[in-house]
């Protein structure tokens, strides 16, 4: 995980739901990261693979991610260059899986108001700060078990990592 | 301090400390995924772990529910993809034409009360019904548990939702379902435990407690409860064929964060219309809209007892022409028990297709899907746009589905009984 993550953000509203997110029609067919990125955001903005380019940081609004388990809700994001989201809530599958594959989700009903579309944002991982047009927001730190899921790139790598440790 | 459903069955579970916000780590029971999960489960398999062995074989399994028999060459590769996976590893797949893996695992007593089982499925936590602990997750998530038998889980907090009054027939648990979605949409449950209580919902059977826990997805919910009762105990007795199992309640002194207290005396047929399941209004205000295709099914509404609740209404009258008309029972077992009560038989001269069993429309199923402009009313559980099609869904009860097929539009099942 990056100690800053500087970015131009792409916001969006409430209940953004995985079948938007990554189309069912593509769920499942086994697809390289470039094709998986390719089609997120497909359904919702036809203009995300044009934002993406510049922009790596999601905001939007409750109940992100809600729906489906499918991975690649995630995983399309991550390959799209997402670098990480910050959402009023979460929906818990998404959630888990956004850390199980290394990508930064934070909670944060405020910041997620405050923030429009277009402004750039720092988030400051090593501080749990987000700062914006002169304003600055705290973020809860991640329960530290999952931190070092996040910091480890994913759940697996977590895992060996600490099997290597043991080692 | 007591403990609540929830935090029972984790605590018998986990070494660790089972308090709400803490990370614990989980033993897990039971560990399966789907034709549309299992393919990526095996590829992250065999990248990160190559030819080991599973953690246990005999408590991993793959059901095939989604697309199933695979309709493309796509599916059926990633299909055989598992089953070979699955020989190579001793892992029994419960393969098409079994029906709907939550329900199948159930039926066959592999998931009983008091066990945890997660999978490749949103609606995994339909087991909270049989008093389990389930939950959904992603890929790489489930290849981590079939090989170490364990997964990392926050405690969550649990609510308490009491349900006041009562409803009668043809109002079933599917209205009681969307009425509390109505009330408490996404926000009240997020990644909470919901314990429901109140006569309404503690007299429902099982087939009714599937529904409505099917549903706390939808609801934000992790997972939901409701208490047993010696019905209930009997029930599930006979649906798992198991007699030796851990039934948990809730201690007097557990804590909730909140309680909410809906009344639904007197409850009318509801509706979900599009685009989300809380969207939900009285069926009798929808009578104008018309539809097109209408299927009974997916593992909120696809018991036998839904399908049999559906043949009473249609029974004797006519499937509006026009009118495609699915029935999808949820398990094979669903299926040949209403082929032998001749309720299938009865259908299909009324006109209705009845496919072999599975999540129905769910994920491009076999009901079929709509095309632009045209209109879906069925039993499943999400109506987000493109979820079943270019048209638009709607979700309702068996009998509401029913009665809609007799007339062509959202029908209030009291208006043709």
């Amino acid at each position: 995980m990056e100690k800053l993550i500087k970015s131009k953000v792409i916001k969006y509203p409430d209940s953004v739901n995985t079948d938007v997110i990554f189309p069912g029609r593509y769920t499942y067919a086994l697809m390289e990261p470039e094709e998986m990125a390719k089609h997120a955001m497909e359904d919702l903005d036809p203009d995300f693979q044009k934002k993406v380019k510049e922009r790596k940081i999601i905001v939007a609004g409750r109940n992100f991610g809600m729906g489906s388990s499918r991975e690649q809700a995630v995983l399309s994001l991550v390959y799209a260059g997402i670098k990480a989201i910050i959402a009023k809530s979460f929906a818990r599958i998404y959630f888990r899986n956004a850390i199980n594959n290394g990508l930064l989700v934070i909670e944060h009903k405020e910041a997620a108001d405050f923030i429009e579309d277009g402004d750039e944002v720092e988030i400051d991982t090593q501080e749990n700060k987000i700062r914006v047009k002169g304003k600055e927001f705290t973020f809860p730190q991640l329960p530290k078990e999952v931190l070092k899921i996040v910091e480890a790139g994913g759940l697996i790598n977590y895992v060996k990592e600490e099997l290597r440790k043991e080692e | 301090m007591g403990k609540t459903i929830v935090q029972k069955i984790l605590s018998a579970h986990t070494k660790d400390e089972v308090k709400e916000g803490n990370i614990i780590w989980l033993d897990i029971d039971v560990r399966s995924a789907r034709d549309f999960g299992g393919p990526n489960v095996v590829k992250h398999y065999r990248e990160h772990y190559g030819a080991e062995k599973v953690d246990d074989p005999k408590k991993t399994f793959f059901t095939f529910d989604l697309v199933a028999p695979a309709k493309t060459i796509k599916y059926a590769i990633n299909q055989s993809i598992c089953r070979k996976f699955a020989r190579e590893q001793g892992i029994k797949v419960y393969d098409v034409g079994s029906g709907i893996g939550t329900h199948v695992l159930m039926e066959h007593g592999h998931i009983l009360p008091g066990n945890t089982a997660v999978g490749t499925d949103s609606h995994y936590n339909i087991v909270g019904a049989i008093g389990a602990f389930g939950q959904g997750m992603g890929d790489v998530d489930i290849t981590f548990v079939f090989k170490t038998g364990k997964t990392w889980f926050e405690v969550p907090k649990t609510v308490k939702i009491k349900i006041k009054g009562k409803f009668e027939y043809p109002t079933t648990a599917k209205d009681l379902t969307l009425y509390i979605l109505k009330h408490i949409k996404t926000d009240f449950a997020l990644g909470r435990s919901i314990e429901f209580y109140g006569e309404s919902v503690e007299n429902l059977p099982l087939f009714g407690r599937i529904t409505l826990l099917s549903m706390v997805t939808e609801m934000g919910g992790i997972i939901g409860y409701i208490p047993f009762t010696e019905n209930t105990i009997e029930e599930v007795k006979k649906f798992t064929g198991a007699s030796d199992f851990n039934v948990f309640y809730a201690d007097q002194d557990a804590a909730y964060e909140k309680e909410i207290e809906i009344d639904v005396d007197g409850l009318e047929s509801q509706v979900a219309a599009p685009p989300h399941p809380h969207n939900v209004y009285p069926a009798k205000d929808l009578k104008d809209v018309k539809v097109n295709m209408i299927y009974i099914g997916s593992c909120t509404n696809g018991r036998e007892e839904d399908i049999e609740s559906a043949w009473r209404i249609l029974k004797g009258k006519k499937i509006k022409e026009g009118i495609v008309l699915s029935i999808t029972p949820a398990t094979r077992r669903a299926y040949k028990n209403l082929m032998e009560k001749g309720i299938l038989q009865d259908l299909f001269d009324m006109g209705a297709i009845i496919t072999n069993p599975s999540c129905a429309g769910c994920a491009e199923g076999h009901p079929g899907m709509t095309g632009e402009g045209e209109v879906s009313l069925n039993t499943s559980n999400r109506n987000f746009p493109g979820k079943q099609g270019k048209g638009k869904t709607y979700l309702t009860s068996p009998e509401v589905a029913a009665a809609s097929a007799i007339t062509g539009r959202i029908t209030d099942p009291r208006e043709v009984l």
